[in-house]
């Protein structure tokens, strides 16, 4: 699957799912971000981007070390 | 059907399993196979027949009494499922030809149900240090030298906990307080050690990388039961004695965002997958903190949940690795079409983690996430949901896309006993069917709550983040890819600096023996000389010949004189002894 194909298909589902969002679901909202629409579309997409980020910069800065750090016993044996 | 139920006699599953896994044990294979279906299948009958309020009770030394079984809805409900595990993970090890693997297998399922249906501290000890020996042996049996090495450290850190644990069960045993009860509210000794000790089992970090640290590093069947029991059962024991106590949300919620972290980094499949178990452990540790009917239900179904699914991509991954001989992503890709019964069963695992709708993730999940909402926690809520984000990412799309799917490496993967199919197959089934049927599993929750799961409301929030994700993954893919790196954890305190530690600290020993050896030989030497002739320290003896003599049998007394001695001390202190009683 090719990345263009890839986005075409989350964008459709997306648009579909706020459509149907926007025009069916009775929201249940306990706080005021329950009740607007698109909310998680965004959240999914900041908080992913976010992970990603965050991750990547975390391991180049402190987290991931040459696969023989630990005496070279991390190599694939099976 | 509930006479009947009382007609019948009852077992305890855990006895069931151990029973045969000394069967397994000592008998050739053949025979063998048929002991690793039938103990589990008779174990989830056990557990079937298992009354609510049923208390086996044996008296102990000290006027204890050990409460080997006592059957409530809590304890039932891991029951059971623990022991549908133990079939499926028996099913999946079939093919296996060393009978101390089957035995470990089966012996570890057995003592996880031992702890699950205790009902008093010291059955619980007893059982919880068997889970930690057989449970290594599971690692162990890979034979080789990481495997060992991993083994060691995991069963280092076992050990260390358990006697935590211990430490704590005889604060209570000693105040008189043998049953297992809820000591949420306590801040005593006890509390605290108890705590910590079942912490280290849950993997709560930062006392969890023994787990990624090890489980990867199983055998291939042996992983598949790892990844089901140990953590699992501390989840039980935290909804049991920890309901409500606060800072357990706020460890939960760290927990799940730190799994999600590594996974993004991770290249070995199966520790990616590790380290989703602490994400997953996070939402039911989480859940336990907060306390609430709604979401102690939320943990258990979770609990419930997360073993049908997270042994099931264990099973994958396990396919994979058997079927390649690679465990990396970053040399892994490109075969879906030759092993599609794997993808597809893989796939069905990941959606179920992921929580996507109609999946078994999906029923337990929310239930966390939406008592959190419920509780007045949106911090928590928006976090716990923020972990979900990341498990999607990294379960359904990064691990399947980079280990399947991506450049074709040109791989030819061998065929898989079929037997790993069948349990796949079972495991997959399972998810769907209560992700289709949440009833099925809700009627046993163990609390008074009601849950709907297939709002409209929920069905769209979740398509929605996870279509989000699926964005973005397919924007960042050229940076998601494995690399080949380690990630260093908690565990690197005790690979690293413990090792310049013992070397210093051994080195520093050696260093004081030298040296005493020197010098003390040095000092010897000069007064040596008056040892050996004693009369050399009466310089004005006027006995004294030019050179004094000295001579043993004149100077000093018989050694028989002071063996005599020696002997009628002891008979006097024994007849002493013996009178004074």
């Amino acid at each position: 699957m090719s990345k263009k194909k890839g986005l075409v298909i989350s964008g459709v589902i997306l648009a579909l799912s706020v459509l149907i969002e926007a025009v069916f679901v009775d929201h249940h909202v306990e706080y005021w971000w329950h009740g607007l629409i698109g909310f998680d579309v965004i959240y999914g997409f900041v908080g992913c981007v976010a992970i990603i980020v965050i991750s990547k910069k975390l391991g180049k800065l402190f987290i991931q070390r040459k696969e023989d750090y630990y005496g070279g016993g991390e190599k694939g044996d099976d | 059907m509930a006479e009947v139920k009382r007609a019948m006699i009852e077992f305890h599953p855990g006895f069931l399993l151990l029973i045969g896994a000394l069967l397994a044990a000592v008998l050739p294979q053949r025979i063998r196979r048929t002991v690793m279906v039938l103990a589990p299948l008779l174990g989830i009958i056990a557990v079937f027949h298992l009354k609510y309020g049923t208390v086996w009770t044996y008296r102990f030394i000290n006027q204890i009494d050990l409460v080997i079984l006592k059957v409530d809805q809590l304890s039932w409900m891991f029951g059971l499922i623990f022991s549908i595990m133990a079939l499926l993970g028996n099913i999946y090890a079939l093919h296996i030809k060393k009978a101390g693997e089957s035995a470990a297998g089966l012996a570890y399922a057995g003592s996880s149900l031992g702890v699950v249906f205790a009902g008093d501290w010291i059955t619980l000890i007893f059982f919880w240090e068997l889970m930690a020996v057989f449970s290594t042996l599971l690692i162990w049996y890979r034979k080789v030298p990481q495997a060992i090495g991993a083994g060691f450290r995991y069963i280092l850190v076992h050990f260390c906990g358990g006697n935590i644990l211990l430490a704590g069960i005889f604060i209570k045993v000693m105040m008189g307080e043998t049953a297992i009860t809820a000591l949420t509210g306590n801040h005593d000794a006890g509390f605290w050690l108890i705590l910590l000790g079942i912490a280290i089992n849950a993997a709560i970090p930062p006392l969890h990388a023994w787990l990624t640290d090890a489980y990867p590093e199983g055998t291939v069947t042996g992983s598949v039961f790892l990844s089901a029991f140990t953590t699992k059962v501390a989840v039980y024991c935290l909804i049991r004695v920890f309901p409500g106590t606060e800072f357990l949300t706020w460890a939960g919620v760290i927990m799940a965002l730190y799994g999600v972290v590594y996974a993004v980094l991770e290249n070995d499949i199966r520790r990616l997958l590790a380290y989703h178990i602490i994400s997953q452990v996070g939402y039911m540790v989480a859940a336990v903190g907060m306390g609430t009917n709604l979401s102690l239900n939320g943990a258990s179904a979770h609990a419930f949940s997360h073993i049908l699914y997270k042994s099931l991509l264990f099973m994958g991954a396990g396919a994979v690795i058997l079927s390649t001989g690679r465990r990396k992503i970053s040399e892994l890709g490109g075969f879906f079409r030759r092993a599609p019964a794997t993808v597809v069963l893989y796939i069905i695992g990941a959606f179920s983690i992921s929580g996507v709708p109609l999946f078994n993730g999906f029923i337990s999940k929310s239930m966390i996430i939406s008592a959190a909402s419920h509780n007045h926690m949106p911090v928590v809520e928006l976090l716990l949901y923020l972990a979900s984000i990341g498990t999607f990412l990294s379960i359904s799309l990064k691990l399947p896309y980079f280990m399947f799917f991506g450049s074709d490496r040109g791989i030819k993967p061998e065929k898989i006993p079929i037997n790993m199919y069948v349990a796949m197959a079972g495991g997959a089934f399972l998810c769907i069917l209560y992700g289709v049927f949440p009833s099925l599993l809700y009627q046993y929750l163990p609390f008074a709550a009601e849950y709907e799961p297939f709002t409209m409301d929920h069905v769209i929030s979740t398509i929605q983040l996870l279509a989000a994700t699926l964005a973005v993954f397919w924007i960042f893919i050229p940076k998601l890819g494995g690399e080949p790196t380690v990630s260093v954890d908690t565990d690197w305190f005790y690979r690293r600096p413990l090792i310049y530690l013992v070397n210093a600290a051994v080195n520093g020993v050696l260093k004081i023996q030298e040296a005493a050896g020197v010098h003390g030989k040095r000092a010897l030497s000069k007064i040596n000389s008056f040892f050996a002739n004693p009369l050399k320290w009466i310089p004005l003896s006027t006995m004294r010949p030019v050179e004094p003599v000295y001579s043993e049998d004149k100077y000093r007394f018989p050694v028989g004189i002071i063996i005599l001695s020696g002997i009628m001390v002891f008979m006097m202190v024994l007849a002493l002894v013996y009178w004074s009683v």
